[in-house]
């Protein structure tokens, strides 16, 4: 058993393998890896950008710190809410319209054109056009329309300054902003599906929902482990809304811990704070992905 | 061809600090040439279009002027100016003189970064200063910076919507009490469609509320920390004094006085009567409300009125080998000529009396000559001179809004103080130790 694999693993490709590998695997040891053993190492020290005082060891201090802190438990706490309402809400946003679109009506070169622009506007513009969109008193735009389609029923809010409702904005923008681009993935996906399948599925009489059951979701499985995944990860990295739209406020509803590790490090100067921090959201991030990965596994071994 | 000039000038931008770094270290590479003219390396703030400009024309002068010493001016962009240059002083790349944006300037005298300016400044001017200046530059009894203006802040009011109130006008000596003001809220507001009457621009966020609101609780008669040898918020920020102020504040928000401000003109349209602001609010204010603009001290709340002070001020750096010559350019810019067309770009007040008796604004009986009293009496009070600022300021920052916005203000201050407390603890109060120590019995 070993032999074989260890004749697999080493062949004459090997030495062409490596060298082409290699740019990217330096990247990720510069770029990810690198940055990460720093992180951890400095998270167990005192350091302050600047200090005049000597580095100290401080063992599992900034650890203890973080996790009292009400802060970024806060932070950790909307991070998940954030995740757990985005992911499913974004996903089926974006299936939803690629299947509109794969309907091969006419105009859809324009409505895929129009669903995929905020994804190409940075994030920042977007927010800041979102702040005028969220404007309170009757003449804000989003206050204005929940007046028309409630018939005056609505009273006008102050969505980012309510500290029920700042969250599910900056979610309700979010979601806008990225459904773009997992549509388009999405859509790529369903191209790909033989029309054969579904011609089959109709002699055997299936019905809309049932193809859609039985022939586009599986078919799509690739695609949506893909797109589950990276919107998780774009999730948890919430940060451009919360600095220019919330600043984290109101009290605290809409921190995340990007923000407070922003926070510590560049107003503060709490470099192994923000390290702590960052090591745990590192882990977190690596936690939720490998835990994605192996129910998508188990999922295919079942079916 | 626009947008590609927008987008050249964005991406310049951009690299004005990463050119910042590469000019001081080409500096330090043609140090053991000999050139005639020294080069002093000069870091600014980058303001607005006005102020920056007048700085270029005055580097420009001065360079003219002065033959053995030319000044490399490098503007970088305010946004991000703090942490730029602490990134910076980490690498060990600063300039001869730099600007610092006020309750800034003890973190950089601690580690060391700074040079005292007792013997630079020239004789007869510390005189010619604003208390104010002075106050803000000092911090173990030594001078490390001062600027070329000072601020002001104070209460805005449009005198017919107060004639028509029948309100009292107020001014240092007699300003309204607690009870008084509140009750003048209450008047005003059933005059008021809206019953909002007062602008607090709840709408600038960040320092400001620093800036803007420590005043009112020093009024109280509390503050953001002790201000004794060891520095504790316990006690203080959160003590029944500040608690009892911030419950002022909250209650004006809550029960509907205080404009949003959201289109930051509640003043300037005459949707409110009152409004706190700063110097900067003056030439928007008096273009629209002309002859009817007051300009009033803030509330007494039971010690005094009160005001903020500090603005932008020049150190210079401990590795500077021109002490004398960044001496000669700040003697320069404190030539009342160049402090008057500064304040005139600026708007802020001039830091010298020789500089305020030829300001139009802020001459005796000028219209601002308010903010010169506060600054000048005793009025102001400096943000805490400590090297834990950014972390005071940051928590202060996040305790008031959760208190504009509801939240309990007694657990708010509590939660700020802790966390203010826990980092002056982290850094053993920041003793004098190694590069700050020798600076300072230098």
């Amino acid at each position: 058993m070993s032999a074989p694999r260890s004749r697999r693993r080493f062949n004459d490709q090997t030495a062409s393998g490596l060298l082409l590998a290699g740019p990217a695997m330096l990247g990720l040891l510069l770029f990810i890896l690198a940055p990460f053993l720093i992180a951890l190492a400095l998270a167990f020290t005192n350091l302050r950008l600047g200090s005049p005082l000597p580095l100290e060891f401080v063992g599992l201090k900034q650890f203890q710190r973080i996790f009292a802190d009400p802060d970024f438990l806060q932070a950790l706490s909307n991070n998940l809410l954030c995740a757990l309402t985005v992911v499913p809400l974004q996903t089926a946003l974006a299936l939803g319209l690629a299947l509109l679109l794969n309907r091969g009506l006419r105009g859809t070169v324009v409505f895929r054109t129009l669903f995929f622009m905020p994804v190409v506007f940075p994030m920042s513009l977007v927010a800041v056009v979102w702040v005028l969109i969220y404007a309170p008193g009757p003449d804000g735009m989003m206050n204005g329309f929940l007046d028309l389609v409630t018939l005056g029923a609505w009273e006008p809010r102050d969505f980012l300054r309510d500290p029920m409702l700042a969250m599910p904005a900056l979610m309700l923008l979010s979601i806008w902003q990225g459904a773009g681009f997992q549509m388009v993935i999405l859509l790529a996906g369903l191209q790909q599906i033989p029309h054969e399948l579904y011609e089959a599925a109709a002699l055997d009489g299936a019905g809309r929902w049932s193809q859609f059951r039985h022939v586009t979701l599986p078919q799509l499985r690739n695609p949506l482990v893909f797109v589950v995944l990276v919107t998780s990860i774009l999730a948890f990295r919430l940060f451009d809304q919360v600095q220019i739209m919330t600043r984290g406020g109101p009290n605290g509803a809409t921190t995340t811990v990007m923000y407070e590790a922003v926070q510590a490090v560049f107003t503060r100067q709490q470099v192994a704070r923000a390290s702590a921090m960052t090591v745990v959201f590192f882990l977190l991030v690596l936690a939720v992905t490998w835990l994605q990965r192996r129910l998508a596994r188990q999922e295919r071994e079942i079916g | 061809m626009i947008a590609r000039n927008a987008r050249n000038l964005r991406i310049g931008d951009r690299l004005a600090p990463l050119a910042a770094v590469f000019l001081v270290l080409t500096a330090c590479d043609n140090d053991n040439s000999d050139t005639t003219g020294s080069i002093l390396e000069v870091w600014a703030h980058a303001g607005q279009e006005s102020e920056r400009s007048v700085l270029i024309d005055q580097v420009a002068q001065f360079n003219a002027r002065e033959a053995d010493v030319e000044v490399r001016l490098t503007l970088i962009p305010e946004g991000s100016y703090n942490a730029q240059v602490q990134a910076a002083a980490v690498a060990g790349g600063l300039p001869d003189l730099l600007e610092l944006d006020g309750p800034f300037l003890y973190a950089y005298v601690w580690q060391g970064r700074l040079q005292p300016l007792d013997r630079l400044l020239p004789e007869g001017l510390r005189a010619d200063l604003l208390p104010s200046i002075i106050e803000q530059g000092r911090y173990h009894d030594r001078l490390w910076a001062f600027g070329t203006f000072d601020s002001g802040l104070g209460l805005y009011a449009d005198r017919v919507q107060l004639e028509q109130a029948d309100i009292r006008i107020p001014d240092l000596n007699t300003p309204w009490d607690a009870a008084e003001f509140e009750d003048i809220l209450e008047r005003l507001a059933t005059r008021d469609a809206d019953g909002q009457v007062l602008d607090l621009k709840l709408n600038y966020a960040g320092e400001w509320y620093t800036y803007g609101f420590s005043p009112l609780i020093q009024s109280a008669g509390g503050g953001l920390i002790d201000r004794s040898d060891v520095a504790r918020a316990e006690g203080v920020l959160d003590g029944p004094s500040s608690i009892g102020a911030m419950r002022r504040i909250q209650s004006w928000i809550l029960r509907g006085r205080v404009d949003p401000n959201i289109d930051d003109a509640a003043f300037a349209t005459r949707r409110v009567a009152l409004a706190l602001g700063g110097h900067w609010n003056y030439p928007r204010y008096s273009g629209r409300l002309g002859e009817d603009l007051l300009l009033l001290p803030l509330p007494d709340l039971g010690h005094g009125p009160k005001t903020g002070q500090g603005s932008w001020c020049w150190a210079v750096t401990a590795d500077s080998t021109q002490p004398d010559g960044a001496a000669r350019f700040l003697a320069f810019l404190l030539e009342p000529d160049q402090i008057l067309a500064m304040t005139a770009a600026n708007g802020a007040v001039p830091a010298t009396r020789r500089a305020i008796a030829r300001s139009p604004l802020y001459r005796p009986g000028g219209p601002l000559d308010l903010f010169v009293e506060q600054l000048d009496g005793g009025y102001a009070v400096p943000r805490p001179p400590t090297p834990a600022y950014p972390v005071i300021t940051a928590e202060f920052q996040k305790a008031f809004d959760r208190i504009r916005s509801g939240g309990e203000v007694q657990a708010a201050l509590q939660r700020a103080a802790r966390v203010i407390d826990l980092e002056i603890e982290d850094n053993q109060g920041y003793p004098l130790v190694g590069r700050a120590r020798e600076e300072t019995i230098r």
